[in-house]
């Protein structure tokens, strides 16, 4: 039964719904990194990008994937607000503060979706979904790959402003001594809700890459956002790197333990991966400074 | 002036007012009995209040919303038709409970509506919810009619106050498995093994179970059963085992969400058998299955309850539906409607509002007046509905077919389905 295809087969799903999970956590860490917020309301953000991906493909019948440039500004602009409307008036309040208030921002966007698109499952028809390409006994989805590629190159583009661009730079100033930014004349403020916003629209990309072969309701961003959390924690608080490669490990250890554990127990890998971390490595296995 | 100035005295006067109104009242009503004459009662018929408990709001609030326009129809169907006869033509009234899906709601709704009078309770479309509430029902003595809800429990705890139409796990697990038996011998192919995929929650894992007890009777072994978590976003490799193993046959039982993404994986996997066969499964027998995925879930097979699709009160009962609310009545919603239907024949044979009569009758009831595709409505003394069926359903042309067994057959099945 385990032949060398069926263990392929695994990996390489593995790696491709890796891919969504990594820019899934990218943003989460991003925003985590800069301005040590837990943001709950991260799968909430995602679920609503998946809805504009639907809606724009079947009532103004747009391309799944171009739909993307619908979902970045909009989510971009709806981040940007949550921060700094919601946000940055707790900004110095205790941590704790902080998390309840994502998490009441998750419930308010998930019942709202509720209430605007009632709980039915929509699924996103379209032919794209049919293509499928065989090697062998091997089966690779188009739709898959295609949000295997558009989350990597998102993720990409992503790393490129924060390493070549004097927004990334000062992101990463005001994400590693505040204070110091500030006094280098940096507007850290500005530098939050663009943050903010840069993370709502990686989960809204990552949400719009699946639509295609994930069917939409108002509780899905529940079903990644947990496994987001667990890639932060693996690749390390506050690391890109450390993010983006976690997705990909992840992903493919939990495919790769669905083969051992039955149903839910494959989590278990996961999240067993998840406390060995937090025991030996609390920093992540990218991360190399505590924050 | 001494009204308003003395209290007191206006409510002493207004009780011996009462008083006397309330002797010639009696008086009158003796006479008139003595006279022959009908009683004011029938002048005007009363209302009898029949309550429901359903997630009206949270994730399932789109089935808790359906299930409860069944009940409207239904009760909107026997008020017009002249309510319940024996009763002086009274008219049912429902009164509607919001269990948001959750345990201890329900428990609280139950006694709201007991409180207010409800002479029979329907609900609750969670078996977790059905257990509780069914609990409360038995120790208040309210009848309680199970909506939709399969946990084969829910009538295995020697209830006296709990009646259940719809087949449950069992029956619905062994009539598939049966009518499968059927369909593979006329068809004259060969089917020795089967590979189950379910979710693995605890409607999954009864299902399965019945079904592997089952199957050896029908020459059937299940040879690999393969557990996956309905929250999980991937089942590439619970699809690859089921791949791997082979068998004649695939069945799966799961929710919509995960069904669509386990069926989507199997077809891109190219998993190949003489037919993808549901049990109970909550997508392979919805419209929205075949809507939403097209052409790629042709002759997929799902063993579930549904309507008796050939007989006129059916199809008046639908058109009813399809004319109040714009889209076509569910198959869990049937079992809403005929469960309103169940309680006012029961009604209509006790003639009283008494919560224990009103069981009594119930528990008496041999209903063949219904829209379901089996015998008459007859309650074993567990409560569960002896005669319960499940059908077989096959997807043909798009369009979801009953296909077995051959008396409520709307088309014939198609099997081995060609590759």
């Amino acid at each position: 039964m385990l032949s060398a295809d069926f263990i392929l087969q695994a990996v390489i799903n593995g790696i491709l719904i890796g891919g969504v999970y990594s820019l899934v956590a990218v943003g989460l860490n991003l925003i985590f990194g800069v301005m040590k917020i837990v943001n709950f309301a991260h799968g909430a953000l995602m679920m609503l990008g998946m809805y504009i991906a639907y809606w724009s493909a079947t009532l103004l019948s747009i391309n799944p994937y171009l739909s993307i440039l619908i979902v970045i500004p909009l989510m971009f602009v709806l981040g940007a607000a949550i921060q700094n409307f919601l946000i940055n008036p707790i900004i110095s309040a205790p941590e704790h503060n902080q998390l309840l208030l994502t998490l009441g921002v998750s419930l308010f966007l998930e019942n709202l979706a509720l209430f605007l698109w009632s709980p039915d499952y929509r699924v996103l028809a379209t032919p794209l979904a049919r293509i499928n390409y065989y090697i062998g006994d091997l089966s690779i989805s188009l739709v898959r790959v295609m949000a295997f590629g558009v989350s990597m190159a998102c993720s990409a583009a992503l790393f490129i402003v924060l390493t070549r661009t004097d927004l990334g730079k000062a992101i990463r100033a005001a994400s590693e001594e505040r204070e110091g930014a500030i006094l280098m004349g940096i507007n850290v403020r500005r530098i939050y809700f663009i943050c903010f916003g840069i993370g709502a629209a990686c989960a809204g990309v990552a949400g719009a890459t699946i639509t295609p072969f994930f069917p939409v309701y108002p509780h899905v961003g529940g079903l990644f956002v947990i496994t987001a959390f667990v890639v932060v924690v693996l690749g390390g608080m506050g690391s890109f790197t450390g993010a983006f490669a976690g997705g990909l490990i992840i992903g493919v250890a939990e495919s790769i333990g669905a083969i051992f554990l039955p149903g839910s127990m494959k989590a278990i890998v996961s999240f067993s991966i998840f406390i060995l971390i937090l025991l030996f490595k609390p920093t992540g296995i990218f991360g190399g400074r505590r924050g | 002036m001494t009204r308003s100035n003395h209290p007191e005295i206006l409510e002493k006067k207004l009780s011996r007012r009462d008083f006397i109104k309330t002797t010639v009242v009696a008086a009158a009503a003796v006479s008139a009995g003595s006279l022959g004459i009908p009683t004011l009662l029938k002048a005007q018929p009363k209302e009898i209040i029949i309550g429901h408990i359903h997630p009206l709001s949270g994730s399932l609030a789109f089935d808790g919303q359906e299930l409860q326009n069944g009940l409207m129809l239904a009760v909107k169907e026997i008020n017009a038709a002249g309510g319940i006869k024996s009763m002086g033509g009274a008219k049912l009234k429902l009164l509607s409970a919001d269990s948001e899906g959750k345990p201890d709601l329900a428990i609280k709704e139950m006694e709201r509506l007991a409180g207010e009078g409800a002479v029979a309770v329907l609900g609750c479309y969670q078996s977790a919810v059905t257990v509780v509430a069914t609990q409360l029902a038995e120790k208040l003595k309210v009848p309680f009619v199970v909506s939709v809800a399969v946990a084969d429990e829910i009538t295995e705890r020697g209830f006296k106050y709990t009646f259940r139409v719809q087949p449950n796990a069992l029956q619905m697990a062994q009539q598939t498995i049966g009518h499968l038996a059927e369909i593979v011998k006329a068809s004259g192919a060969t089917v020795k093994t089967i590979a189950y995929l379910h979710d693995d929650t605890a409607f999954g894992q009864s299902i399965v179970g019945h079904v592997d007890k089952f199957a050896p009777a029908q020459g059937f072994e299940v040879v690999i059963k393969v557990p996956y978590s309905p929250r999980s976003p991937d089942l590439t490799t619970e699809v690859g085992k089921i791949k791997s193993a082979g068998a004649d046959l695939v069945m799966a039982t799961g929710y919509f969400g995960d069904g669509v993404r386990a069926y989507k994986t199997m077809k891109d996997l190219r998993v190949s058998a003489k037919a993808i066969v549901g049990c109970a499964n909550g997508a392979y027998s919805h419209p929205k299955f075949v809507k939403e995925l097209g052409d790629i879930t042709e002759y997929v097979m799902d063993g579930n309850y549904q309507a008796n699709l050939l007989i006129p009160r059916t199809q008046s009962a639908f058109a009813n539906y399809l004319k109040d609310y714009n889209t076509p009545m569910g198959t869990s919603t049937v079992f809403a409607y005929q469960g309103v239907y169940v309680i006012a024949d029961a009604l209509e044979r006790c003639k009283t509002e008494n919560r224990e009569a009103l069981r009594d009758a119930l528990a008496k009831t041999n209903l063949s007046e219904h829209i379901l595709p089996q015998g008459p409505i007859i309650f074993g003394p567990d409560g569960q509905n002896v005669n319960a069926a499940a059908t077989m359903m096959q997807i043909q042309k798009a369009e979801i077919k009953v296909v077995w067994p051959k008396l409520f057959a709307q088309a014939a099945p198609v099997f081995p389905v060609p590759a």
